[in-house]
């Protein structure tokens, strides 16, 4: 009689993560998915003709252009990535299974984890490269229009007769409008919220049956995401506008269940201007890290013995 | 292990997980909102005035893109006329994004200065009512100023715009009080100052505007020595002679034209600044001992009647009486 033998698996799980989610970035990329940066291309420069006529002195002059440049960029940034996140992951499980993919690489001794970590990344992957095309272009369109600008103000505040000191304060303020590590930051922020919605997307794909109800859900989740915060503080500070026990625990249910999106909108305050402190986004980050790696380890606790 | 099994274990995993980031979100949006990172919740009436779409638009994360969309509209509305509108969606903006100093300050320029230019000039409507629509634009766009002031009090801007709002010698005939206008425009250019951000004719504003309120000669005096300590740079006509004016008001025995030909370097200039204070009427600034010092020059230039700054006919009065007789 002979015993059933197991086959030993081949090279870390780094390694396999690594190779699946090349193949998933590739695959994405032949999707041509990246036909989209065209389109961002266009608004990013076409955001630089909304200059509306200016009511005051250099001070006023381009300095709605800037905001506005940030505005549109970031704002599509935002959408382009939270589409490509959830489409994309929304995608993939279908996909694999349909082409047949799936029973192929499960087959091999690669443990059901590391296939969805590898997909997941892939997708990451995309998301990345896409908001660093992005980000380029954005940075390069409004690093020329920042020195416009400026040029333009110190010329309209030498011929007013404005001060040195006056002319450098000045310019201070507009560059704070300019490419900083703060917009960086924003970026990186995008990036945080398309990563949570990925692996979103992954656990409902998980159980769900189609690629149209992890898209649908994966959306209304990131609507309503962003009441999360309002939520808890109907639960956190409970009773003081006299609400009801019902009313208290729905609160406290939707804010354990739905992840917090409102704080990734610190992107508004970067675009009008603020400076986004390191430690305020390293604490993102760690939000972001930490529904990454739950909604990742959930999505392989359903799938590891799913049945196909 | 069963599927309902693993569902069960997920949802109160999922709880677990939630309740362990409650807090610390909590305190994170916090953090975030005390660091003026995190706007303010979108207001209701902001919603259904957005519509629904930009509503979701907005809820996504993209308030100031949507905000930028409805700066394109109420630009439109401002190049129709439309002043309720222009209004209405600079209200709607503000509330998308009120860290946005552009948007205050362009929200009030259209009520204060656009459309009571408009009521000023419009001659489809009576005296009456367009007298009354051009006060209560300035007073719109005062108030504006002044809550974008109260969502920014950290930003320069703001402050000096309506400072300069309420000093406007075509603007504060809408306000009832000279004297407390006069005092609200010297606390907004101090608060613009106190910000250390201010470019540096704010605070000279912000003596132009003291010097003008009375009962805080001595206040103004002393921001007035304070300023020509600091550099020629200061040293504007308007300034010298305010401080002239303010020291005639401390020590009433001063020979006024002694201490003008002191700041302006000749008895001619000194005239000159003098009878140019005196002109400028319009602008209420004190004329403490202006009289009695230009009366002293008159005597030392030997200048003749006929050309006495006292004789030369006064300058129309040009006020909201007289913009809205016809």
């Amino acid at each position: 009689m002979s015993t059933p033998t197991s086959i030993p698996m081949q090279g870390s799980h780094f390694s396999r993560i690594l190779t699946i989610s090349t193949h998933t970035f590739t695959q994405l990329v032949r999707m041509k998915v990246f036909y989209f940066l065209a389109i961002f291309a266009v608004i990013a420069i076409a955001s630089n003709f909304f200059e509306l006529p200016q009511h005051e002195g250099p001070e006023a002059v381009g300095a709605n252009v800037l905001r506005s440049i940030k505005s549109w960029s970031l704002g599509a940034m935002t959408l382009f990535s939270v589409v490509l996140s959830i489409v994309a992951t929304a995608l993939l499980l279908p996909k694999d299974v349909e082409d047949r993919t799936l029973y192929t690489i499960l087959a091999k001794p690669v443990p059901r984890f590391d296939y969805l970590a590898g997909k997941l990344l892939g997708v990451l992957l995309l998301v990345f490269v896409s908001l660093a095309l992005m980000d380029g272009l954005m940075t390069a369109v409004l690093h020329i229009r920042t020195g416009m600008v400026v040029a333009e103000q110190t010329e309209m505040a030498q011929a007013m007769g404005w001060p040195q000191d006056a002319i450098a304060s000045l310019r201070a303020d507009t560059l704070a409008h300019g490419p900083d590590a703060s917009l960086q930051g924003a970026v990186f922020a995008v990036f945080l919220r398309a990563s949570i919605m990925a692996s979103l997307a992954l656990l409902i794909s998980t159980f769900s049956t189609s690629t149209l109800f992890t898209t649908i859900v994966s959306f209304l989740i990131y609507f309503i995401g962003h009441f999360q915060a309002d939520a808890r503080d109907v639960w956190l500070q409970a009773g003081q506008a006299g609400e009801g026990v019902f009313a208290r625990l729905a609160s406290l249910l939707l804010a354990l269940v739905l992840p917090d999106f409102q704080l990734f909108n610190v992107i508004d305050a970067v675009i009008q201007g603020e400076a986004l402190p390191l430690l305020a986004l390293g604490k993102l980050t760690l939000v972001g890290v930490y529904y990454a790696l739950f909604f990742t380890f959930a999505s392989w606790f359903i799938f590891a013995d799913k049945e196909f | 292990m069963k599927f309902a099994w693993k569902i069960a274990l997920l949802v109160v995993a999922l709880l677990a997980f939630g309740a362990a980031r409650l807090r610390f979100e909590a305190k994170l949006g916090g953090e975030l909102r005390d660091a003026g990172l995190f706007p303010p919740p979108l207001e209701i009436g902001t919603r259904e005035k957005i519509g629904q779409t930009s509503s979701a638009v907005a809820l996504g994360g993209l308030r100031t893109l949507v905000a930028t969309f409805l700066n394109l509209r109420a630009f439109t509305f401002f190049t129709e006329q439309r002043w309720d509108d222009v209004e209405g969606t600079f209200e709607t903006i503000v509330d998308l994004a009120p860290r946005t100093r552009y948007y205050w300050e362009t929200g009030s320029w259209h009520m204060a200065y656009n459309a009571a230019s408009y009521y000023l000039n419009d001659s489809k409507l009576p005296p009456l009512r367009r007298r009354e629509a051009w006060r209560s634009s300035i007073l719109k766009g005062r108030s504006f100023l002044e809550r974008g002031a109260r969502n920014n009090p950290d930003d320069w801007s703001i402050h000096a715009n309506l400072g300069f709002l309420l000093s406007d010698t075509n603007k504060f005939p809408a306000f009832r009080d000279p004297n407390e206008t006069f005092a609200a425009a010297a606390d907004a250019y101090r608060k613009s100052v106190e910000t250390g951000r201010a470019l540096g004719y704010v605070r000279r504003a912000w003596f132009y505007a003291l010097a003008r309120v009375e009962g805080r000669e001595a206040e103004a005096l002393e921001i007035a020595r304070g300023l020509y300590a600091d550099g020629t740079h200061n040293h504007t006509p308007t300034l010298l002679m305010l401080l002239l004016v303010l020291e005639a008001h401390e020590n009433p025995s001063m020979d006024v034209a002694q201490r003008a030909i002191g700041l302006f370097g000749t008895p001619e200039k000194a005239y000159e600044a003098l009878s140019s204070h005196w002109r400028r009427t319009r602008e209420r600034f004190p004329v403490f001992g202006v009289a009695a010092g230009l009366e002293s020059l008159e005597k030392t230039l030997a200048i003749p009647a006929e050309q006495s700054v006292f004789n030369e006919p006064p300058p129309p009065p040009m006020g909201p009486d007289e913009w809205f007789s016809k």
